[in-house]
């Protein structure tokens, strides 16, 4: 007898929980407003990436065109892929000392896989994750960027 | 009203009175042939559709919506680049077996179709013996499998042509035992007797729990045996890649995916013709002014809307469950349906004889 | 010549030559194919009688049943693309004789026997008398061998699970 309850039991489990299954979706196929899908590139205007997207690296600079930027490489050491290239160059400090300094951030957007290593390891802040996702291009010598902006200086204070 | 007896009735004549006897058959063999076929091809490309719109609404996704009116056309655009695309042929392959295996499937696909009744008296074949013909023909689309898994000289598609013959011959037990339950019922292997036994009511009704029992286990083994999710193992993307089809393209592809859908589509119309009673409309009883309206509306729409309930319910499985394994798949079949099918088949028949259906 | 006996003949020139290729065929996957060909014209012979049970029967046990047991035991025991041996010259002459041998046989008992042509309508069986038949122990009756062959089947069931079956404390 126990055999017996034991096998309606599970038959029984497995019916519910199948038909629990099937009302889930059911309800999904009948309430059509908990679609998440996004009508690109119709929505462009109203498009609503979340947060925590990430698209590329870029680095902020002030409107007195300054980024916070050392040039310590920590990010180019901490990429797992190689996708950061920091160029240095030495300049004079007003004490007459010579200091390390940034001159050229160069980003390979075609090998980054937005792993947000690099903006881990950067004791600055100097780079974050932009949400822009449009990066098709003809060419792909495009892709790779240079970060820091024509002219920049390294913002006051930051060492 | 509009009723499909006439117009069939009206064309036979209308041949008989123009054309000598054997010529007249001739050509309503044609016309059957191409009607056929074009049934298959709109069902094809409304199935596809239907599955993919299915699909997305119960994955919150939006499905096709480009192509056409609301992405009406989307499966057209598919079927046309399907037609274009080459096909391609193994080098290691059995070349004679591998082109004709999508036949094989196809055509097998296409004799099922015959004892189907859509409507009142408008049937290709009323065969006396409709529901062993009909398990008959499908045993035989699991030698076109066969065929097509072997013939690729690829260890895949051999898995899934084997998984796939496992599943068919084991399913097939309970499919027709649930079959069975009706044809004891009604007392008639033809199917427009048993459509004809329902007129006072569904077998789904009129046979209390042990029918709606047998109904659950045809609704499980048929879709086991046409091979879908989530008894799809014979094709499991993730593991075989596509399974006994893996190395098919172009055209050859497209048969064997037009028979997937052909094959749903029989399979639920006759559990519809089993169990909803096919193109007879919803009657109760003895409430004559209740069936006179019913009457109303056409067979056919009431065998279509029941066969493609069936299928929104086969492809409601399909989005909802996941893939079973071989072993999960084989308990299923002889440890629970089996023998509840058996013990069912008893419950019907002591119900039969007792007279205790209505 | 009219219908039927064009469809008669469609029907024979399959089953004879799916029948021949068969036996004949270097690839043993190929074989079990043609024989299939061969049960289907024979089930197609059967239609063409009007005897749809039969017909329906020999298509779910020959096709369905044996055939594709055939196709796995291929499956599981054969690689995919290699050819058979060709047959020995002494088999060769050997098999010969034997088909030639069965053929004069049966040639000579279809020629001796006295066919009596039934009228235009066909003789139809229904399956209700089949199954009346089937379990009843009057004249003509098949309930005694028909109980006969289920218990051979049962026995060859349990044979199955006896030979498969793990044995306790063995896996
Ligand atoms: S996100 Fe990852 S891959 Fe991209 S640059 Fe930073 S560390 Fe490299
Ligand atoms: S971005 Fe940050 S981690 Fe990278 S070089 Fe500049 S300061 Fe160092």
């Amino acid at each position: 007898m126990g055999f017996l309850k034991n096998y309606i039991k599970t038959v029984y489990e497995a019916v519910s929980s199948l038909l629990k299954g099937m009302k889930r979706t059911g309800y999904y196929f009948t309430h059509h407003k908990e679609i998440i899908t996004q009508s690109y590139p119709d929505n462009k205007d109203t498009m609503i990436l979340p947060e925590r997207f990430r698209g590329e690296v870029v680095m902020p600079h002030t409107d007195s065109n300054e980024h916070r930027c050392t040039g310590c490489t920590a990010c180019e050491l901490a990429c797992p892929n190689g996708t950061i290239k920091i160029i240095t160059k030495f300049e004079m400090t007003p004490e007459g000392k010579k200091k390390k300094a940034l001159d050229t951030f160069v980003y390979h957007l075609e090998l980054c896989t937005m792993c947000n290593l690099c903006i881990e390891a950067c004791p600055t802040n100097a780079i974050k994750m932009a949400q822009n996702f449009e990066h098709s291009v003809y060419d792909r010598s495009q892709l790779t960027k240079t970060l820091n902006k024509e002219g920049s200086k390294l913002m006051e204070g930051v060492e | 009203m509009f009723s499909l007896e006439k117009i069939s009735i009206g064309v036979q004549t209308a041949l008989n009175n123009s054309l000598p006897a054997f010529w007249a058959l001739m050509a309503q063999f044609a016309i059957v042939g191409v009607l056929v076929i074009s049934l298959f091809a709109v069902l094809g490309l409304v199935l596809v559709f239907m599955e993919r719109k299915v699909s997305a609404y119960m994955q919150i996704r939006l499905g096709p919506n480009r192509v056409g009116y609301k992405g009406t056309a989307q499966t057209l655009a598919d079927t046309l680049k399907l037609l274009v695309k080459e096909g391609l042929i193994p080098d290691g392959a059995d070349k004679f077996l591998f082109r004709l295996a999508p036949y094989v499937v196809m055509i097998s696909a296409m004799l099922l179709m015959a004892p189907i009744p859509f409507s009142r008296n408008f049937q290709i074949w009323d065969i006396n013996i409709g529901v062993l013909y009909i398990s008959a023909i499908s045993s035989m689309a699991v030698i076109g499998i066969l065929m097509a898994g072997w013939s690729s000289n690829n260890k895949y598609s051999l898995l899934g042509a084997m998984r796939s013959g496992a599943q068919i011959v084991s399913y097939e037990l309970s499919a027709g035992l649930s079959v069975l339950s009706i044809v004891i019922l009604s007392g008639s292997l033809q199917l427009s007797e048993i459509i004809q036994s329902q007129e006072n009511g569904w077998w789904l009704f009129k046979g209390h729990i042990p029918a709606v029992i047998a109904f659950v286990i045809f609704i499980i083994a048929v879709t086991a045996e046409t091979n879908r999710a989530p008894f799809d193992l014979a094709e499991a993307e993730s593991e075989l890649t596509a399974g006994f089809h893996t190395e098919y393209s172009g055209m050859r592809f497209a048969l064997f995916f037009l028979a997937e859908y052909a094959n749903i589509f029989i399979v639920c119309a006759i559990g519809a013709t089993l169990f909803l009673g096919g193109w007879m409309p919803f009657h109760v009883g003895s409430w004559s002014a209740f069936n006179q309206i019913m009457d109303y509306i056409p067979g056919s729409i009431w065998f279509f809307g029941k066969t493609f309930l069936l299928i929104f319910v086969i492809m409601w499985f399909r989005w909802t469950f996941p893939r079973l394994r071989i072993d999960q798949l084989l308990n299923l079949e002889w440890k629970y349906l089996l023998p509840i099918g058996l013990i069912n088949l008893l419950l019907i028949t002591v119900m039969a004889i007792l007279g205790w259906h209505f | 010549m009219n219908m039927e006996s064009i469809v008669f003949y469609m029907l024979a020139f399959l089953v004879l030559s799916g029948g021949i290729m068969a036996v004949t065929a270097r690839k043993i996957f190929r074989s079990a194919i043609y024989l299939l060909f061969s049960l289907v014209g024979i089930a197609g012979l059967y239609f063409l009688l009007a005897y749809e049970f039969l017909a329906a029967v020999q298509v779910v046990v020959y096709v369905g049943g044996i055939v594709v047991l055939i196709i796995f035991s291929i499956f599981l025991t054969q690689a995919a693309d290699s050819d058979l041996p060709k047959a020995l010259r002494g088999r060769k002459v050997f098999s010969f004789l034997a088909t030639a041998a069965g053929f004069a046989l049966v040639l000579t008992q279809i020629l001796r026997h006295n066919f009596i042509p039934s009228g235009s309508e066909p003789v139809s069986t229904n399956v209700t008398e089949i199954g009346l038949r089937m379990l009843s122990t009057g004249e003509g009756g098949y309930a005694l061998p028909f109980e006969v062959v289920s218990v051979l089947l049962l026995a060859a069931m349990i044979g199955c699970i006896v030979i498969a079956i793990k044995k306790p404390g063995n896996s």
